[in-house]
């Protein structure tokens, strides 16, 4: 038993104090593991892209729409990501494509360790492990999930238009963070007030390299930019 | 929200430092949380509050938080600014190209054992 302090917890500690320099980030664990999976998908000979959105802004919509238009010039793979239940991911594997869901059981965000699973399981899927394309839809969150990266290459942020065009203004990291800023739901815009013009330059103000497009999944307005983009950016 | 999570993972940590270091008791906690980091430095507070509270190497322990300013970097022009708040525009272009580099750290710095 330790004679300062009566503790038995470990017999030769001291209680002189002791300064300890650490200087490490906290997400030091997760960075470590995300370069792991992006390597992991760059194994497998895939691009991964990391949708970040407010829950109902049509990211899983965009998904299904996506998959539909791509056909087999694209082999897309998902991870689904929601606190509870499995139904965008019967969504989507009901369009014939490699899906895993993961359930986070209330946290707000996918980390690189869920991702690390997901990855593992994916590839135990049919075709889970020939891909092209792996899409990670994140939880429904415009604020956790932009700190955390999964070992994506290209990390893609939605507002839908019924969310109002103040989206970038009010959670900048999601913005500042990604390659990619989609309007969605532009078929709405008849019935809502969203200045397109003034939310593309408001998101410019804060990340001048972002590449921002507008669509519809409905109507497919604005589609092609984007199925070229998602081709683009797999091209060996 | 990811407060709580992040704090955890810092909990974690502290215990692995106290095992290498040999010490049984946490005084004290200085982090640098960066303006751009997304974490809100009240909930962290807040989280470190409540967590380091039920953990005895923890209970007691206080938690210093610092806020170096981010740096912004003008895609016209190539000046680099120092501030706390985003520019409205280049101070030195007027135009509005400012692009945030760093500032989204998240640093355990020091930590006081005994």
């Amino acid at each position: 038993m330790c004679d300062s302090c009566g503790c038995d917890i470990t017999p030769d500690h001291s209680h002189d104090p002791k300064i300890v320099e650490v200087h490490q980030s906290l997400l030091a664990a997760n960075t470590a593991m995300a370069k792991k999976n992006r390597a992991h998908i760059e194994k497998m000979g895939a691009v991964a892209i990391n949708m970040i959105s407010s829950p109902g802004s049509g990211k899983t919509t965009l998904l299904e729409k996506t998959i539909e238009a791509i056909g087999d010039s694209l082999r897309i793979g998902v991870i689904e990501g929601d606190i509870e239940t499995e139904r965008d991911a019967e969504r989507i594997r009901a369009k014939g494509v490699p899906v895993i869901q993961l359930t986070t059981g209330g946290a707000c965000h996918l980390d690189a360790a869920q991702i690390h699973k997901g990855l593992h399981l994916l590839e135990k899927e049919p075709d889970g492990d020939k891909l092209d394309l792996l899409v990670i839809e994140n939880v429904g969150n415009l604020v956790c999930p932009a700190t955390f990266d999964l070992g994506e290459h290209h990390r893609v942020v939605l507002v839908s238009v019924p969310e109002g065009p103040d989206k970038p203004a009010k959670y900048p990291k999601a913005f500042t963070s990604s390659q990619v800023f989609i309007i969605s739901k532009t078929d709405l815009l008849p019935y809502f007030d969203f200045p397109v013009e003034e939310a593309r330059a408001e998101a410019l103000q804060l990340n001048p390299k972002l590449l921002v497009m507008d669509l519809s999944a409905t109507s497919g307005q604005g589609f092609e930019q984007w199925l070229d983009y998602l081709k683009e950016i797999c091209r060996k | 929200m990811h407060e709580m999570s992040l704090v955890q993972g810092l909990l974690s940590q502290l215990h692995s430092l106290a095992r290498e270091h040999n010490k049984t008791k946490v005084i004290s906690v200085s982090m640098d949380i960066g303006p751009l980091s997304g974490v809100v430095i009240d909930s962290f507070q807040f989280a470190f509050d409540i967590l380091s509270d039920e953990d005895p190497l923890t209970h007691g322990a206080s938690l210093v938080i610092e806020s170096s300013p981010a740096t912004y970097h003008c895609c016209g022009c190539g000046a680099k600014i120092e501030e706390e708040e985003k520019p409205e525009a280049c101070p030195v272009c007027l135009e509005n190209l400012l692009s945030p580099e760093g500032g989204d750290d998240i640093i355990l710095r020091q930590v006081q054992m005994e």
